[in-house]
């Protein structure tokens, strides 16, 4: 950073704390903070590609009497039938009745920052704006995991259905003894005649996104969209010419894989590497024959200052509902079993690592560890 | 007769009050149509892996809690707890609270029967409203080496509600 920028970078951090010493300062702050946020969060979040965020107001909602919480109510279509009949004949009668469930209400918080006014000026970057970025990056980040592990629920649960209502081990010895049904979740080709069980994530095959797709192609639905992690995203970079034709191999080589299609399906690739792991491919249906995402109130950005020392703190209230569980299904990558069975010891590493967990630092400057390593002495 | 919808509450100045949200050893406590599901009032503490569990054996009448315990701040069923699979507790400073949870008869090992307000209290299985609960029970003094969680600030009234501070070394 130059030194203008660093100057402009303590005007801005001085200019900060100087809007704290008064309380429309604080609104001012408030404001312009929550605007910024807006922006910021549309971008993050996968799960809000995949589930479109609806806004709801108190109007929208129910209220429970055992508490003071609120839910949102949400209608599945109704079922209904035909069959032919004679010319004499009737068919039976269908009572209506269409199935309801409720999406309750969470909300996500930051970490309360602070620091006291006299250690913010000693930043040359602006770092309330970086903390701001930060803040935002941390809330979505928590929604991808809520949303990650439900979506897991989701194909276990119809796994556990299909296998005769018992969780079965899937790692590939079950799959090739035939000793269980891959319905919602299916390993992958390489990994399926891999020769050992075990957490090695294999390159995702063209076939594995065509299973993905099938598997929901088989429900009378239609897919839409695929998840994967940027490094399974990087592999289709490597299809050679029997699966991309001759011009894509020479584009991904320079370019890399530019398309935002792969076999009609629109993808999401995600570097969030630790919510969702390596080797787990997600497919969805479109969002309106899956669930939803509701947004109740919009990030909200607090600070404050109290003597001289500083707080800053964001929060959202939201819920999602994952109604038609099977709407998502997923291909592994991998050998192991992922499954609540665990028969491999190996599924903590295919589930999202815990919220303490999440966003550990690359750098190890606090160690000690950087190159060239001097100590500055002040 | 019915457990109350509201076994407990929190009478001072919750800002001053540092709540926390933890993950549940077993999720299914939190929601309603559970035989044993939580209530505010109850006192949790953590297992090995850092996760919530009830402080007493809540199948064992009598039985007393010998961890440090916190006090479970959430309504039965509460909806943001059954979406996110974790409770609030009160965590860190001092509180003041009024609660439906306690048996104030009841001697729990070397404990006594709650008789005198600033009297220690600590957590065991009691029963009431015809099931079973980590609630309070009357302390023992210096020959009870269960820990002390609470303090009686005031005993129970027409109302029901015992009222309690944290104690000070809980």
């Amino acid at each position: 950073m130059s030194h203008i920028e660093a100057s402009m970078a303590r005007q801005m951090n001085m200019s900060f704390i100087e809007k704290l010493g008064s309380p429309a300062g604080v609104q001012e702050a408030n404001q312009e903070a929550g605007g910024f946020i807006r922006d910021r969060l549309r971008e993050q979040a996968y799960v809000r590609t995949v589930l479109p965020p609806q806004r709801l107001t108190r109007a929208d909602l129910q209220v429970s009497v055992q508490h003071d919480q609120l839910v949102k109510i949400v209608f599945l279509e109704p079922r209904s039938r035909a069959a032919t009949v004679n010319f004499r004949g009737d068919m039976r009668t269908n009572f209506i009745r269409g199935a309801k469930a409720e999406a309750a209400f969470f909300t996500i918080m930051s970490e309360k920052q602070q620091k006291t006014e006299q250690e913010l000026l000693s930043y040359d970057f602006p770092i309330t704006k970086v903390i701001e970025d930060n803040l935002v990056k941390d809330i979505g980040e928590i929604e991808d995991r809520v949303f990650t592990i439900n979506i897991e629920s989701c194909v276990q649960a119809m796994q556990v259905e299909k296998n005769g209502g018992s969780a079965t081990a899937l790692n590939m010895t079950s799959v090739q003894a035939g000793t269980v049904v891959e319905y919602s979740v299916r390993k992958g080709e390489l990994a399926r005649n891999s020769t050992v069980d075990d957490a090695y994530v294999w390159p995702i095959q063209k076939k594995d996104v065509i299973d993905g797709k099938r598997m929901i192609s088989r429900r009378r639905l239609k897919p839409f969209m695929m998840l994967l992690t940027e490094p399974d995203y990087d592999n289709v970079s490597s299809w050679t010419i029997e699966d991309t034709g001759f011009q894509i191999p020479n584009d991904t080589t320079t370019e890399g894989f530019k398309s935002n299609m792969l076999c009609s399906l629109k993808y999401i690739r995600t570097i969030k590497t630790d919510i969702l792991r390596e080797g787990n491919v997600y497919f969805f249906t479109e969002a309106r024959f899956f669930g939803h995402f509701f947004v109740l109130n919009d990030p909200k950005f607090y600070v404050d200052k109290v003597l001289n020392m500083i707080s800053f703190q964001t929060w959202e209230d939201i819920s999602m509902i994952l109604a038609n569980v099977q709407a998502v299904v997923k291909v592994e990558l991998y050998s192991a079993d992922a499954s609540t069975v665990d028969i491999d010891g190996l599924r903590s590493n295919f589930l999202p690592v815990s919220e303490e967990d999440l966003g550990a630092l690359n750098n190890r400057v606090d160690q000690g560890v950087k190159f060239p390593n001097i100590t500055a002495s002040f | 007769m019915a457990v109350p919808n509201l076994t407990m509450e929190v009478v001072s100045d919750i800002t001053l009050t540092q709540r926390r949200s933890y993950a549940l050893a077993d999720e299914t406590l939190i929601r309603p149509d559970n035989a044993v599901n939580l209530y505010g009032g109850e006192w949790l503490t953590f297992d090995a892996s850092n996760r919530l569990i009830r402080a007493s054996n809540v199948a064992v009448v009598g039985n007393a809690a010998t961890k440090r315990s916190f006090l479970l701040w959430m309504e039965k069923g509460s909806l943001d707890a059954q979406m996110i699979g974790k409770a609030p507790i009160l965590f860190m400073a001092d509180w003041e609270a009024k609660t439906l949870l306690f048996d104030a008869a009841a001697v729990v090992g070397a404990g006594a029967a709650i008789t005198t307000v600033l009297q220690g209290l600590k957590a065991a299985t009691i029963v009431k409203y015809g099931r079973n609960f980590t609630g309070l029970v009357g302390h023992g003094g210096a020959a009870d080496a269960d820990p002390v969680v609470a303090v009686v600030t005031k005993i129970a009234g027409s109302d029901g509600y015992m009222q309690i501070m944290r104690a000070s070394r809980a």
